[in-house]
Formats: C-alpha cells, sequence, structure tokens
C-alpha cells in the first residue's frame, strides 16, 4: 500500500546551521507516527517542514502522491495537511464556532470571498453547520459552540483545535505536543480520542511528543531524531529497547 | 423588545436619522451630514486597523485622493456624481493595491512609517501640481445632479450621502462575516495559525488596503460634497489623527464602533470650538486615555456590559443542532 | 567650488541634527520596538524650553541648553511612565492590539504636546540665538556658519560617547541586553522598567540636543517637529536601526543628497525627498544600508 507520507533525504539549514538532516519518514493510512527526539533534536523543525511552516533546503515531501514540497503552508493546507501547535493558536476573541469556520476556510463559503484562500480553494459540497455540528458533537462539545475561545480551559482548547482540523476532513493530522498543561486525568482522555481518529475519521497521524510512554502506548510506529538525524524507528517496544536511543536520551541526561 | 433593539441598533440609528433630517436646521445639517462621511471613513480604517491589526497611517491620503478625483472628474469632464462617486473609490483602492503589494512584506514600526511617508508624498503632490490639482488653492467642488435636478445645499445632499453611507454600511457588515472578516481577525491574532488554516495572508493583507482605501475614496467624495471646496490642508496629519480617534473612542473591531466614535468627534471640535490647540490637545488627550484605560472603545465597553450584542463573524444565525448520540471521548467541562 | 563646500556644510550639519533624531527613534525602536510618533514633538519642546530659559528668564546660554536637555530627560522618561508603560503592561490585551495601541498613544502624545506648545506660542515663529556671538567663521576658503560648526562636532562628539556608552557602561550593556531578548534580561535580574526609563531618557536627549542646536537655523514654532520626525526616520531606515554610527552617516548622506537636489533641481523637492527614501529603503532594503539581514520586527 502506498504510504500516504513519504519524506524523503529532508534536509533544513537556517544560516550555517543544519537543523534537519536528511530525514526520512513514511506514514501509511491510517496510521499514528510518532516522533520524539531529545531537546534540540529538530523535531518541531521538521514537523514545521512537512506542515509548510519551514523552508526545506534538500528533499522531498510527498502525500498522497503529490509533491507538496515546495507548497505555501496554506496550499498543503487545501490539500490535507492540518496541524495543531504546541501553544494553542485559536483566535482567543471568536466564539468555537467561528474558529471550527477557519477550519473550513479552504471548503465552503461563497465564491466572492473564495480569492482569500487563493486558487487553492476547493469547492466541496459541503454544509458547513452540519459539518461544525457533526465535530463538536464528536468532541462533546456540542453546547460550548457560541462560547468565546478565551473562556474554554486549555483541554477545551486543545480538543478544539483538533476540531478545527477535522471539520476539514484531513488527509494527514499533524499534533504538535498536545498534552503540554494537561493534567494526567486529561492526558488520558486526550490519549483515548487521539487513538480513535485514524478510525473515525480516516486520517493518519503524526505526533510529537515528549511523554514517552503515552507515544509508546498510542503509536503504530516511532521515528526518533537526534541532532537533525533520524537515528532509529521502529515499533514502540523495539524503540524502548534500543541502546542507539537509550544513549540518545540517557546521555544527554548526563550532560545536563 | 429590548432584544429586538440590541440587534438591530444600526437599523434603528438610520430611522433615527432620517427622521431628524425633516427638523434639522441648516448647520445641524452639515454636521450630520459630516458624521455620516465620517462613519463610512472610519468604517474604512476600522477594517484594517481594528479588524486586521495592521497600522496604516495612509487614509488622509486616500481620502484625498477620493476628493480630488471626484471633484476633478465633474469639473474637467463633466462626468456625472453617479460615475466620479465610485470612481473616487476605485482609484483609492487601486492605490491602496499598489502600496499594499509591497507594504505587507513589511510591518509594525515599517508599516507604519511607509504608509505615513505615503501620506506626505501624497500631500506634496496635492500641493505642488497645480495645474490639476490647484496647489494649496484647491479646487471648488460642483454640486452633483441625478435626472437633471441639483443637489445643492446640504439638505439635498443628505439623501445621497445616507443611503451611499447605509450601502457602506451593509457592504462592511457583509465583509465582517465573510470569510474575509474572519481572515481578517486570524491575521490580528496570529498570522502563523492563519496559514496553517489555508489562509492566503499576503493576499488577505493587500485586501485589507484596498479596501479600506475604498472606504476613504468613497468618504472623501462625499466629503467633498459637504465642503463644496478641497484644499490639500483637508486632509493633512490633524485629519488622520481624528479618523484613529474615531476608530478607538468608538471601538475597534466593532461594526458599531464607527458609529459612536464618528457621532462624538464630529460634535466635539463644536464644543472646542475656535482654537486649533484645544482641538488637538483634546484629541490627543482622548486618544491617550482612551488607549491605556478603554482600549476596545466604548462599543467594547458597552459589548462587555451586555448593552450592545457581541460581534458576529458569520452569516445567518444557526438552528440549534441536534444532540448527537453520546460521544466517544468527553472533554472536561468547566 | 566654495559654492559645493558651502553647500556640503549645510547637507552634513543637517544631516547631523537628522543623526540626532534619528538616533532616538532607533534607541526606543530596538529597546521596546515601539515607534515613537511624538519623537519629534520632543524635538520642538526641548527647543522651546531652552528658548523659555534663555530668551524669556535671560538664562545663559550654555546654562539654558543643560537645563533644556535635563527638561529633555525628564520629559522622555515621564512619557514612557505615564503613557506607555500602562499599556505595554495591561495584560488583558492580546499582542497585536497591544502594538497598536502603543503607537496609537504615541501619535496622541504627538498632537497633544504639539497643541499644549500652540496655544503660548502658536501665531508666529520665534528665534533662539545661537551658541555663539559670531555668526559664521571662516577656515580657508570656506565661510561656515559657527552653529553648523557645532552641529557636527556635537553630533561626532556624541556619536563617540554614546557607541562607548553601549560598550562600556554597565547600564548601556543591560540596555542592549534587554532589546536583543527581553525574557533573559529579566531573567538575569534586570529591571526592564528602569531600562525603558532610561532608554527612553536617552532618546529624548537626543531629539532635545538636535532640537536645542537646530532652533537658531530653522526657527521655533510648533510644527517644527513633524518634519524633523519623518527626516529623523529617514536617517536611521538608511542607517538601518543597528548600529549608532549607521544612523548618523544615514543622516548626513541624506542631508547632503537633499540640498543638491534643492539647489539644483527645486527647493520644493527637498520636502518630499524623506517620504521617498523611507518608502524606497523599507520595501527594497529594509536592513539599510549598514543593517545586517534580519528579520524585520514582528
Amino acid at each position: 500500500m502506498n504510504p500516504l507520507l513519504k519524506v524523503e533525504g529532508l534536509t533544513v539549514r537556517f544560516g550555517g546551521l543544519t537543523a534537519v538532516d536528511g530525514a526520512r519518514l513514511e506514514i501509511g493510512p491510517g496510521q499514528i507516527r510518532g516522533l520524539i527526539g531529545p531537546n534540540g533534536a529538530g523535531k518541531t523543525t521538521l514537523f514545521n517542514a512537512i506542515s509548510g511552516l519551514a523552508p526545506t533546503s534538500a528533499g522531498s515531501i510527498h502525500l498522497d502522491g503529490v509533491d507538496i514540497t515546495a507548497f505555501s503552508a496554506p496550499r498543503r493546507a487545501a490539500h490535507g495537511v492540518r496541524r495543531t501547535f504546541q501553544t494553542v493558536q485559536l483566535v482567543q476573541s471568536l466564539t468555537v464556532y467561528e474558529n471550527l469556520l477557519f477550519g473550513l476556510h479552504t471548503v465552503a463559503g461563497d465564491p466572492l470571498t473564495a480569492f482569500v484562500v487563493g486558487r487553492h480553494a476547493r469547492r466541496m459540497a459541503v454544509d458547513p453547520d452540519a459539518v461544525i455540528a457533526e465535530v463538536l458533537g464528536y468532541l462533546g462539545m456540542t453546547d460550548l459552540q457560541d462560547r468565546v475561545v478565551d473562556t474554554l480551559t486549555i483541554a477545551q482548547q486543545r480538543y478544539l483545535e483538533i476540531g478545527r482540523a477535522l471539520v476539514a476532513r484531513p488527509k494527514l493530522l499533524m499534533l504538535d505536543e498536545p498534552t503540554a498543561g494537561l493534567s494526567p486525568a486529561q492526558l488520558e482522555r486526550l490519549d483515548a480520542l487521539i487513538a480513535r481518529l485514524p478510525a473515525d475519521w480516516n486520517v493518519s497521524i503524526l505526533l510529537v511528543e515528549h511523554v514517552i510512554p503515552l507515544v509508546v502506548k498510542l503509536c503504530d510506529r516511532i521515528t526518533v531524531l537526534d541532532r537533525g538525524r533520524v537515528i532509529a524507528e521502529g515499533t514502540g517496544a523495539e524503540i524502548e529497547n534500543d541502546p542507539v536511543v537509550q544513549k540518545a536520551y540517557l546521555g544527554e541526561r548526563l550532560d545536563a | 423588545m429590548l432584544s429586538a433593539l440590541r440587534n438591530n441598533i444600526l437599523p434603528l440609528f438610520f430611522i433615527a436619522i432620517f427622521a431628524i433630517s425633516f427638523t434639522t436646521d441648516a448647520y445641524s445639517q452639515y454636521l450630520i451630514n459630516l458624521m455620516l462621511v465620517y462613519v463610512v471613513v472610519a468604517q474604512g480604517l476600522n477594517l484594517i486597523l481594528g479588524f486586521a491589526g495592521m497600522f496604516a497611517f495612509a487614509h488622509g491620503a486616500f481620502m484625498a485622493i477620493g476628493a480630488y478625483v471626484s471633484a476633478l472628474l465633474m469639473n474637467e469632464l463633466g462626468l456625472p456624481y453617479a460615475v466620479a462617486l465610485p470612481m473616487a473609490g476605485l482609484s483609492a483602492a487601486a492605490v491602496g493595491c499598489v502600496i499594499g503589494i509591497p507594504a505587507i512584506r513589511v510591518s509594525g514600526l515599517y508599516l507604519a512609517m511607509v504608509t505615513m511617508g505615503i501620506s506626505e508624498i501624497v500631500q506634496w503632490v496635492l500641493r505642488h501640481w497645480k495645474p490639476v490639482t490647484g496647489g494649496t488653492d484647491g479646487i471648488g467642488v460642483a454640486s452633483p445632479s441625478f435626472f437633471g435636478f441639483e443637489f445643492s445645499d446640504d439638505f439635498q445632499s443628505f439623501h445621497i450621502i445616507f443611503v451611499v453611507c447605509a450601502v457602506m454600511t451593509i457592504l462592511a457588515q457583509f465583509v465582517v462575516r465573510s470569510r474575509l472578516g474572519r481572515a481578517f481577525v486570524a491575521i490580528r491574532e496570529g498570522e502563523i495559525a492563519a496559514q496553517s488554516s489555508g489562509i492566503n495572508v499576503a493576499r488577505t493583507k493587500v485586501f485589507a488596503f484596498a479596501i479600506s482605501a475604498f472606504y476613504a475614496g468613497i468618504g472623501g467624495s462625499l466629503f467633498s460634497l459637504t465642503q463644496h471646496y478641497i484644499n490639500p490642508e483637508n486632509f493633512n496629519l490633524y485629519q488622520m489623527i481624528m479618523q484613529f480617534c474615531m476608530v478607538i473612542v468608538g471601538g475597534s473591531a466593532s461594526l458599531v464602533g464607527p458609529f459612536i466614535g464618528a457621532a462624538i468627534l464630529t460634535w466635539l471640535p463644536e464644543l472646542l470650538r475656535s482654537a486649533q490647540a484645544f482641538q488637538e490637545i483634546g484629541f490627543g488627550l482622548l486618544l491617550i486615555v482612551f488607549v491605556i484605560f478603554m482600549p476596545r472603545g466604548l462599543a467594547g465597553f458597552l459589548i462587555d456590559r451586555n448593552i450592545l450584542p457581541r460581534e458576529r463573524f458569520s452569516r445567518a444565525p444557526r438552528v440549534e443542532p441536534e444532540q448527537r448520540a453520546a460521544p466517544p471521548v468527553t472533554v472536561e467541562r468547566t | 567650488m566654495m559654492e559645493i563646500a558651502t553647500l556640503l556644510s549645510v547637507g552634513v550639519s543637517n544631516g547631523c541634527l537628522y543623526g540626532l533624531v534619528g538616533l532616538g527613534l532607533v534607541l526606543v525602536y530596538n529597546a521596546q520596538g515601539i515607534p515613537n510618533f511624538a519623537h519629534g514633538e520632543l524635538f520642538m519642546a526641548t527647543a522651546f524650553a531652552a528658548y523659555v530659559a534663555n530668551v524669556i528668564l535671560g538664562i545663559p546660554y550654555a546654562l539654558s541648553f543643560l537645563i533644556a536637555i535635563a527638561f529633555a530627560a525628564v520629559l522622555g522618561m515621564l512619557v514612557e511612565f505615564l503613557a506607555i508603560r500602562p499599556i505595554s503592561t495591561n495584560r488583558a490585551l492580546g499582542r497585536a492590539s497591544t502594538d497598536v495601541a502603543v503607537v496609537l498613544s504615541t501619535v496622541g502624545l504627538m498632537i497633544t504636546i504639539k497643541g499644549l506648545a500652540r496655544i503660548p506660542w502658536g501665531d508666529s515663529v520665534r528665534k533662539l540665538p545661537g551658541a555663539f556671538s559670531t555668526e559664521t567663521v571662516t577656515i580657508g576658503s570656506l565661510v561656515i556658519s559657527t552653529q553648523r560648526l557645532l552641529i557636527i562636532v556635537v553630533a561626532a562628539v556624541l556619536t563617540v560617547c554614546i557607541s562607548l556608552f553601549f560598550a562600556r557602561t554597565s547600564l548601556g550593556k543591560k540596555m542592549r541586553a534587554t532589546s536583543q531578548n527581553i525574557t533573559g534580561a529579566k531573567l538575569i535580574g534586570i529591571n526592564t522598567g528602569h531600562i525603558y526609563s532610561a532608554t527612553w531618557g536617552l532618546a529624548a536627549v537626543c531629539g532635545g540636543i538636535a532640537g536645542v542646536l537646530a532652533a537658531p537655523i530653522i526657527f521655533l514654532h510648533p510644527d517644527m517637529g513633524t518634519r524633523m520626525l519623518l527626516k529623523g526616520f529617514a536617517a536611521a531606515c538608511l542607517g538601518g536601526f543597528g548600529s549608532v554610527s549607521g544612523v548618523f552617516v544615514g543622516g548626513i548622506l541624506m542631508g547632503i543628497v537633499e540640498i543638491f537636489f534643492g539647489r539644483y533641481l527645486a527647493t520644493s523637492m527637498m520636502d518630499i525627498f524623506a517620504p521617498i527614501i523611507i518608502i524606497v529603503v523599507l520595501l527594497f532594503r529594509p536592513q539599510g544600508l549598514f543593517g545586517a539581514r534580519r528579520a524585520v520586527r514582528v
């Protein structure tokens, strides 16, 4: 089966610094892929490069067979790449409903304002209210629909950010440390949610996380980065027992 | 009943203004006309400054372009007002695009300075291009006429100004409640997330310039009707600061704000009469005080107190969605 | 040949003034990311302070100069404390709204200060006498105004002093640290409030010195500040907002080109020069002539 996301030889250079060096990553349809590594390993950079917010100096990224390496972030969004952020990036002064409308920016809206997204706007037969209602129901947030975002808790905001991605029916959902700021109980619930997403929404997931046990439990396969390079790749069990991985983490802890 | 009042405050305002116009004297009529003109200009500035958070200092220039284009088209080419007015808006919008395309590459201080520079250049051109603009002497403005009837005094031009103001308000409402309006707010709050949701930030910013310039141009043309004679000093720094005051005092990021701001700031100079110095101090202090103590303006204040309804950024009110079957995971309640 | 020399002397001294004004803008912008639209009015207010001291109260010139500088420093710090700090420390606003709010506050200050000056002095222009009783001095075949000579000398001395200040003194280093990384600065215990006061004070002093030096040449009037603001910005743009000497070089460049434009093309062209420079530089080479390619401060 063809991989949904295929990243090959991806290199990101800033000034004189090589943040990511020849990274290789493949995610199959309906898979959850973890991306971990010690601090400064380049996870965020690689993540940003895939979502279009960091420029690639070399290598390629293919989504569902399409070469998206040269695509801008908005264009990748239109093609089915959606993401969340480490610090929640919602429009705090708008309501839950209005924030979800952003997710539908590229797929629904009047022709007059289509230029706002440029030529990458797709016209799908989407009823915004129905889609939003469905996502809110799925997340259990229906009665929060008209609440202004800055009155929500951090957990609710994180769910909303995922919801904003889901309304667009993405092919690839990228989650950037979604557990930051959550209590253990909230973490459990979020864990359960993420586990169900591929089956319920027909989406693949790329997850960057620091909480290793969560990643091991949740992900089908895990990629480990250290100093910009992929040093290991495999299932949770394989990674946990990999001496190279242990050295990368332990070595860092010893030096700290 | 009260709720109906709250939710329809703008239509009510227009009805009230229309009713009052039957009873005003010439001077009050002039002020009402001026206020409606400022509403239009403030709406445009509010779109780029309040909603999109872009600090653009060029609106005096756009207003001037609109006023002069409108006056010249009527004076020199004998075009009817029905053509001159939209041309005023479109030419200002065109300049707005031309400026916007390079200007959006810079932001913050740099955008403010570039737009201030453009303002100065337009002022300079108006002052020195004597054959066309009459230089510092300015030019007279012909009265508009429709179907042979000349709208020469304030009572008559009121009807034109009233209709145009209403149309521009409806347009602003359309913009704010569409993808464009939401995109403005998204850009203000965080461009990175905006991009990741598929918003073409550069294009949206250029359009912010264009549409707010359009409003300023239309406003400038209407302004020339109230003055019957325009010169470069009508569109100088002082004028720009007054516009900023309107947006800030009235309330940015709200459609009602420009109305409140224009109302207060049209009548305030009348109280502060004569001395330019006192008007300057008044506007300056107003700006500072509001920006420190009431940054979201009077409209923001009223919205927080639930006197005015919250600004909506989506279209028709929705039917309550049905509850779905028990969801697989529940987010916690507050 | 002599005319060129005279033009050069005028251009260079004008440029020094622009550089001084521009430096004040750069200081505040680098420290806090704030474009201070009221800076021109600080220029104007200090000039009037010197006028009040020297002409109205009869205090000797040198002392008046010092009084005016002290006035500038106090005014700058007062402005920051009353009109800027309450906004930038207001947690309730979003970041973009804070930026807009602060700029608008400086705009409000600009027009308030201008209005305040207009009440006593709006009716006509006034003259502040120059620093020396002899109007001009002859060096070789060049006749140069003593005031202009003073401007150039003061500017040169100030450039050196301020560069040393930033490089050597503790306060200067703290100011640089704060401008580069405010969180880091707070972490190592720098009192950012003090830094901001000092920055605004220093910036006001730069503008104020320019004002007092310029007043004998350009005449005192409440509107004299706004024109200077644009020229100061243009100098800062040319210099690239990064270095102290860069702003001065930019200013001098501008002063020279402007005067030659004015002499050989048309005097009316001189007014338009600053805005054109601002637009051209910011749109095509935002880092100026000397700045390193750095991210535009968003």
